[in-house]
């Protein structure tokens, strides 16, 4: 069963082209990865699905056409979109951050367990519980971030660069919590991610993008075993 | 001595009323970045619905309720279809615009009241108390408690509700809090009318003492970016404390300081904000003043 | 369209234009009624005073809302020295020095704070210049206003005093109206510019924001001085209604709507200025200050540019209309239009709306 489907999206800013055309399909549950140089178009694609640029071509969630959908209707049906730079709210509290990624649940017993959940999977934030998002390390940015999604109970998430900026072992952590957090809820995701050892931790599928194309995709197994991936992506 | 208790009791009053002006500023500059210059033309329209209102017959309180629900309206409807165009764009432009919209406010006030003062009556007793031996209006001291009940509302409003969470959120980061559902074009209207408000009660409290005129809050609005800067852009507490010493030291100085009188009172903020300026150019409470990203 | 514009780009052209220009403006005041002479010098007067707006406010990107304050500086320092009997040309340059040197130290203080602090600070010039020309009533004749009567023409020039005012203003503007291109078109102007679209990138350049933000306000400041030279000039009388709050206003909407950051458009602005004001209150006073609104207003939706980028609107639509081919006209110089705003809609790229303490 698909859960997200895109078919040939173009996307800009302003009159500078940057998808060309990127086709993909997320299944219920599934996790795909999207690899890809810089510049490639891997943030667009995700922005193209959370309506935060112009784009074109055919994008469903669940069967219905969300192409052109601004980003808090994108979210209200839901997915929920983590950018790149974690994109937490730096002058409110980690608690604060959790219940705006709450917002548009009205079910306050349920909101109260997963924010409970929420820090079982990120211990380090209950220590932090009341501190400006600003104050804290990266890595518990990157933790709360993913967090606040995960508070909009979403049934897809859009994960931009985890690892970014974080220290190898603080990235693989993190990665351990979301793959904790794919087995336990089920929510599908769909990950950017230059590292591809991490990407490929957590994804079945994965396509290549390049200069705003796919040019590949298949099974993270099938993937691996290419030279081409290995040399570009995996360091050898 | 009993001067000087008046004095400082009065100024707390007006003090009030530049503060609760400087709040609306602030609330729009946090949600928004831009500085409304049309604040305090907005007041005036809106304290001028409050006294058509009581024109009508209605209570002087009622009227001023009806004015603050309306000016809501007007304030959310102005971000809708007049600022939303240039909320991402130059900053410059934005303050322009809210410099066009002053001019059309203050248009449409002359146009439908003309220019004669009106006067407007006072919610408060025009009674006076003693306190200290000191004779104090009451109108001052309450006029200073409804303002300071009103920041207490707001502040729990923001701190303990949804919707100023959700408010916080969208100040914070507009494109960021969208990606958790959160309606920000609607929360920005909510935040506008907020403010206006906001405005409708300090013009509705300060104008039985100005009288109605189109150009009633001009001054006001100076005292209260005055106000503004000194306590520095991002803090709310900040701004009401520098509301509320423009408003006892200028005060004073009318009295006190021979050369400044009653004519003259205006330049003290901006006295002092010179010589903050030379001494701690970040304000007096905020981080750092207005700056532009 | 296309060989008319090469035309006007020759040189030989273009000065001959000039002169014949000058010539019009010279040649003008003999024969037209005394009222438009006036008409014509009050949009010179006002013209300069918006030019020195321009310069700060278009330029370098810095709102000032208290330019008035200086033209009633200007005018008020010139009233004086005429009643002490200065020479004139004293007079004249003490109407630019004191406003200079008090924008400079308004400047010093104001430009610490950035961003739109300075408007913030400006907008009080008028509010506070009111009372205080008022109570500095030895200098400024008080509430009463004080005259001056120094421009009548002289017997030797056989002329009117109009057209005698009109040529002082005409000499006056047009040398203001060089040195600003001239300023702009330089490396100052350039400085300006950077200044204004991105102080970060003007400071990793060399450029101190801070220095140039302090240096523009001062110029615009003695633009404002001349101006109001030029203003006791034309009317020989100044008092604190000079430099009211809406005077202030009326300068940055006559601003805007030439056309920010554009010489020519400082000269519509004037004219707009004198010109507007004077129609709609013949036709209803009290439409005067709504009219003046809605029209920024339209002006800022529909031609952000000012009236002075109406031609080149007109050319861009009017060839969008005729030619589609790949090619289209040589290249402009003048720098494009601002994408027209999809803005109407929240959602896509609004990121950067936050003054971020």
């Amino acid at each position: 069963m698909t859960l997200l489907e895109l078919t040939d999206v173009t996307a800009s800013y302003g009159p500078v082209r940057v998808l060309e055309g990127v086709s993909l399909s997320v299944p219920e549950g599934g996790a795909v990865g999207i690899l890809g140089a810089n510049g490639a178009g891997k943030t667009t694609t995700l922005r193209a699905i959370s309506g935060t640029v112009r784009t074109g071509g055919r994008i469903t969630f669940d069967g219905r056409n969300i192409r052109g959908s601004r980003p808090d209707k994108v979210a209200s049906l839901g997915i929920a979109h983590v950018p790149e730079g974690r994109g937490t709210l730096a002058q409110l509290s980690v608690r604060e951050n959790l219940r705006v990624g709450a917002y548009l649940r009205k079910d306050r017993k349920a909101i109260a367990t997963d924010l409970d959940y929420c820090l079982d999977l990120f211990p380090q934030l209950k220590d932090r519980i009341n501190s400006r998002a600003a104050a804290l390390s990266g890595g518990e940015q990157q933790m709360l971030a993913v967090g606040r999604a995960f508070m909009a109970k979403p049934r897809l998430l859009l994960l931009d660069e985890a690892s970014l900026g974080l220290a190898p072992s603080t990235a693989k952590a993190v990665y351990a919590a979301i793959r904790r957090l794919r087995q336990e809820s089920g929510i599908a995701m769909l990950v950017v991610e230059q590292n591809a050892n991490l990407a490929f931790t957590l994804v079945d599928t994965a396509t290549v993008l390049e200069t705003g194309r796919n040019v590949l995709t298949g099974s993270a197994d099938e993937l691996k075993g290419m030279d081409e991936i290995r040399r570009a992506y995996l360091g050898g | 001595m009993d001067t000087f208790i008046q004095l400082v009791v009065d100024g707390l009053s007006t003090g009030s009323i530049y503060a609760a002006l400087a709040l609306a500023i602030v609330l729009v500059n946090q949600a928004t970045g831009l500085i409304n210059f049309a604040q305090g033309a907005m007041a005036v329209l809106s304290a001028y619905i409050a006294y058509a209102f009581t024109q009508a017959g209605l209570p002087v309180l009622l009227s001023i309720l009806l004015a603050v629900v309306i000016s809501f309206v007007m304030g959310a409807v102005v971000e809708r279809f007049l600022m939303r165009r240039f909320e991402r764009g130059d900053p410059d432009t934005a303050v322009v615009v809210t410099i066009g919209l002053l001019t059309l406010i203050t248009g449409i006030a002359a146009w439908l009241w003309g220019y004669n003062n009106r006067q407007f009556p006072s919610l408060f007793p025009l009674s006076s108390v003693e306190i200290l031996g000191a004779v104090v209006s009451v109108r001052s001291i309450a006029t200073t408690l409804t303002i300071v009940a009103i920041m207490i509302v707001l502040q729990l409003l923001f701190l303990r509700t949804k919707l100023g969470l959700a408010l916080r959120a969208v100040a914070d980061n507009p494109s960021s809090a969208a990606f958790s559902g959160l309606p920000v074009g609607r929360l920005l209207m909510v935040g506008w009318g907020l403010a206006a408000g906001l405005g409708a009660i300090a013009g509705s409290l300060v104008a039985p003492q100005l009288t109605l005129t189109p150009g009633m809050m001009d001054t006001a609005l100076v005292y209260a970016l005055a106000a503004v800067i000194l306590g520095g852009l991002s803090s709310p507490l900040g701004t009401v404390v520098a509301a509320w010493m423009i408003g006892i030291l200028e005060n004073l100085a009318a009295v006190y300081v021979p050369f400044i009188g009653h004519d003259l009172k205006i330049a003290v903020p901006f006295i002092l904000i010179f010589v903050i300026l030379v001494v701690r150019p970040q304000g007096l409470f905020g981080r750092k003043v207005v700056v532009r990203v | 369209m296309n060989r008319f514009s090469t035309l006007m780009r020759n040189r030989w052209v273009q000065l001959g234009l000039v002169v014949v220009v000058a010539a019009l403006l010279l040649y003008a005041p003999l024969v037209l009624p005394v009222f438009a002479n006036q008409t014509l010098i009050r949009i010179g007067v006002y013209a300069v005073a918006v030019l020195g707006l321009n310069l700060i406010m278009g330029y370098a990107g810095q709102v000032n809302l208290g330019q008035i304050f200086f033209v009633g500086l200007g005018a008020y320092v010139a009233a004086y020295g005429v009643n002490q009997d200065w020479n004139i040309l004293v007079v004249f340059i003490a109407s630019l020095v004191v406003p200079g040197v008090v924008g400079l130290l308004i400047a010093l203080a104001a430009a610490r704070l950035g961003g739109l602090a300075i408007a913030m600070v400006t907008i009080a010039l008028p509010i506070v210049g009111v009372p205080l020309a008022k109570r500095l009533s030895d200098f400024t004749g008080g509430s009463q206003g004080t005259s001056a009567r120094f421009s009548s023409a002289p017997d030797w020039t056989g002329l009117y005093n109009d057209q005698w005012q009109y040529y002082i203003v005409l000499v006056v503007a047009a040398a203001a109206f060089i040195l600003a291109r001239n300023l702009v078109r330089g490396k100052y102007g350039r400085a300006f510019t950077i200044v204004r679209e991105n102080e970060a990138v003007a400071s990793s350049m060399g450029i101190s924001p801070y220095r140039y933000k302090v240096l523009a306000f001062t110029i615009a400041s003695i633009f404002g001085g001349a101006s109001g030279f030029l203003y006791l000039v034309a009317v020989q009388y100044t008092s604190p209604e000079t430099l009211s709050f809406p005077h202030s206003i009326g300068l940055v909407i006559a601003m805007v709507i030439g056309g920010a950051g554009s010489i020519a458009g400082s000269l519509i602005g004037g004219a707009y200025y004198v010109l507007v004001p004077q129609l709609t209150n013949a036709i209803d006073p009290s439409f005067t200050a709504i009219s003046q609104g809605v029209i920024l207003l339209a002006v800022l939706f529909l031609l952000p540019g000012g009236l002075v980028s109406l031609p080149r609107v007109i050319r861009r639509l009017t060839r969008r209309r005729t030619t589609r081919s790949p090619q289209g006209d040589s290249p402009q110089t003048t720098p494009a239009e601002p994408p027209p705003a999809d803005a109407a809609q929240e959602g896509p790229e609004n990121t950067e709306r936050q003054i971020r303490p």
